[in-house]
């Protein structure tokens, strides 16, 4: 393509000036939280004048968020929460991604159709219902009914997810296992699954994500301080007339880590589990 | 409590059986066809089983309660009090004083959110379609915002955006772009903005993700037979690539639309509404409603619109696109 050679030199400049800008727009609000949770009461809150780096660097923040507002009791509801979610969504996904993926049944467009619709109620129209079902059988207050409710929001995007993953795989695969005379279930752990394994990591992270930062259910299902998890602990931590900055920025960055970290690592499993449905190859 | 064991109990028992039956009639190779075909029909629903009580039970027996609800005087507070009262829950709705002003704020928010997004995902998923040195590397930071809680991210924005310590008047002033400082999330409009502007931040790498991934599924002799055929770059974008991702680009169009409408959590922290419910949106609105005075009735009569709502849009949507895998939706 030599005739384009001006072109194609223009077409790489502007390409690269709207991948830094890009760049820019991501890193400069983590930056500034990040360096914000590493400054003074003192200098964040002087107004005079803003600085773009901590003249002096503390941890004062990062002590007090573990000392005074008991951050590690957050870390671990968040912890356990989003961890149970996570193995049991996987779990369910897997026998129905399979399911779905396998086999034509009856009923399969209208239970598509009910996991469509799952997707378009708007949350709090179930959490309302779910309050009252809750306080009822005495669930109100325990971590049990946030594994619940995220269990079932989180659940339809999943199997559907997990079913793309399956379909992808030839079924020709399983033929030759039963031909070898192993059984459906002998099949689906040993042959199928290793295979899957993109699949169900990417499953088990949107799942895991999913719980670790929702804020709404929290807030209302969970209203003693030793359940909250990390959102809703932070959250009571910004006041009407007083809000700590720099405790609060620590506190985002602490709970930023762990999901920004399993995404850098697993971010080909992610994107593929993502668009696993909606693009066709 | 009681019932909750017993339902928990029911789903494992359920899985086991299920489990069992599956093993029990698997074993080895099907030896008669009939024999196969009875048995692989029971086979999907069990397999399917957990999920669809799970659905059923925690979705979809709360959703027929509030739509109930919604027909209902039902104040947590007057316990004694529940009764039917028709419509008049949905009069009370569009009697509230604010209730245009909210209307108007979803509308502004979710066509604003949703095209901000689309077009600025679109770029950035352009600009990745080519090789370039540490590629990998970029993508992993700038999809990053993807995996961010929307609470940590309006907090972020509600930090940089503080009318007296903020980041944002520090650098329009040093740019002598403002005079004086301005409370972006105490004027009307400007606090809209600001949420608006964090979830197009949040939500361009979801966009990013899903165009790049339909773009890199465009057969590349394509392009080379347009080449050759002398086609510009214009005619090449919307002749060759934009029927390509046409698909991807509706779906996820028509998603992260309802997802958007939906969400609030980053009003409920950078703004909670204010001021005086000039970024209130409708969900938010229901929230507040729901779980400041506990008049669950009014909730519900707001959720049941919004839901209905909601699915004539997808219907019209998915008509006007002529899209028609409904039931394909991830």
């Amino acid at each position: 393509m030599k005739p384009y050679t001006l072109q194609r030199h223009l077409g790489n400049f502007g390409r690269t000036v709207i991948l830094l800008v890009f760049l820019l727009l991501v890193i400069l609000p983590i930056y500034w939280m990040f360096i914000t949770s590493f400054k003074t009461n003192a200098e964040i809150i002087n107004a005079q004048q803003i600085t773009y780096f901590p003249r002096e660097i503390t941890t004062e923040n990062y002590v007090q968020l573990f000392k005074l507002y008991d951050y590690k009791g957050m870390l671990t509801n968040s912890l356990v929460v989003s961890v149970s979610t996570g193995l049991c969504i996987t779990l369910l996904s897997i026998l129905g991604g399979y399911g779905l993926a396998r086999y034509t049944f009856k009923g399969k467009d209208a239970m598509l159709l009910f996991f469509l619709v799952t997707q378009m109620i708007p949350g709090i129209l179930v959490i309302i219902p779910l309050y009252v079902i809750f306080a009822k059988l005495g669930m109100i207050n325990t971590r049990l009914s946030l594994f619940f409710f995220y269990l079932i929001t989180n659940l339809p995007f999943c199997v559907i997810t997990m079913r793309s993953f399956f379909e992808r795989i030839p079924y020709t695969l399983e033929e030759a296992a039963y031909v070898d005379g192993c059984s459906k279930l002998t099949t689906l752990v040993r042959i199928v699954l290793p295979v899957m394994f993109p699949g169900i990591v990417a499953v088990f992270v949107f799942a895991f994500i999913g719980a670790w930062n929702e804020l709404i259910a929290g807030t209302i299902f969970i209203n003693t301080a030793d359940l909250w998890t990390i959102p809703v602990g932070l959250k009571s931590l910004i006041g009407k007339y007083d809000v700590k900055w720099g405790v609060l920025m620590a506190g985002g960055v602490c709970a930023l880590l762990p999901t920004a970290i399993m995404f850098a690592f697993m971010q080909k499993f992610v994107v593929e589990g993502l668009t696993a449905g909606a693009v066709k190859e | 409590m009681g019932i909750l064991a017993l339902y928990i109990i029911g789903v494992a028992a359920a899985c086991a059986l299920g489990m069992m039956f599956i093993r029990r009639h698997t074993k080895g190779r099907p030896t008669t066809y009939s024999n196969l075909s009875a048995r692989r029909k029971a086979e999907p629903y069990l397999f399917l089983l957990p999920t669809m009580l799970l659905l059923l039970l925690m979705f979809g027996y709360p959703l027929i309660n509030s739509f109930i609800m919604a027909f209902q005087n039902y104040k947590l507070t007057a316990p004694s009090k529940i009764r039917f009262n028709g419509l008049e829950n949905f009069q009370k709705l569009f009697s509230e004083t604010d209730i245009w002003l909210i209307i108007k704020n979803s509308f502004i928010y979710v066509v604003v959110s949703v095209s901000g997004q689309f077009l600025l995902g679109m770029t950035l998923a352009m600009a990745l379609n080519k090789q370039f040195p540490f590629r990998g590397l970029y993508q992993a930071l700038v999809f990053l915002p993807w995996s961010f809680s929307a609470f940590v991210i309006g907090l972020m924005h509600r930090w940089s955006f503080n009318g007296e310590y903020g980041v944002v008047n520090d650098l329009l002033m040093k740019l002598h772009l403002i005079g004086s400082k301005i409370a972006w999330l105490g004027t009307p409009g400007f606090s809209l903005a600001v949420v608006i502007m964090a979830m197009i931040w949040m939500g361009i790498p979801f966009f990013a993700i899903m165009i790049l991934a339909a773009l890199q599924s465009i057969p590349a002799d394509v392009y080379e037979a347009s080449y050759i055929d002398g086609c510009g770059p214009i005619r090449r974008f919307t002749k060759i690539t934009l029927p390509y991702i046409k698909p991807t680009v509706i779906i996820t169009i028509l998603l992260r639309t309802i997802w958007i409408f939906n969400s609030f959590d980053l009003i409920v922290v950078i703004t909670n509404g204010g001021p005086a419910n000039y970024s209130q949106t409708l969900p938010s609105y229901m929230y507040t409603k729901a779980f400041a005075s506990y008049d669950f009735g009014l909730a519900s009569a707001l959720g049941v619109l919004l839901m209905t709502v909601l699915i004539l849009y997808v219907t019209l949507f998915l008509k006007a696109t002529n899209y028609n895998k409904a039931g394909n939706f991830s």
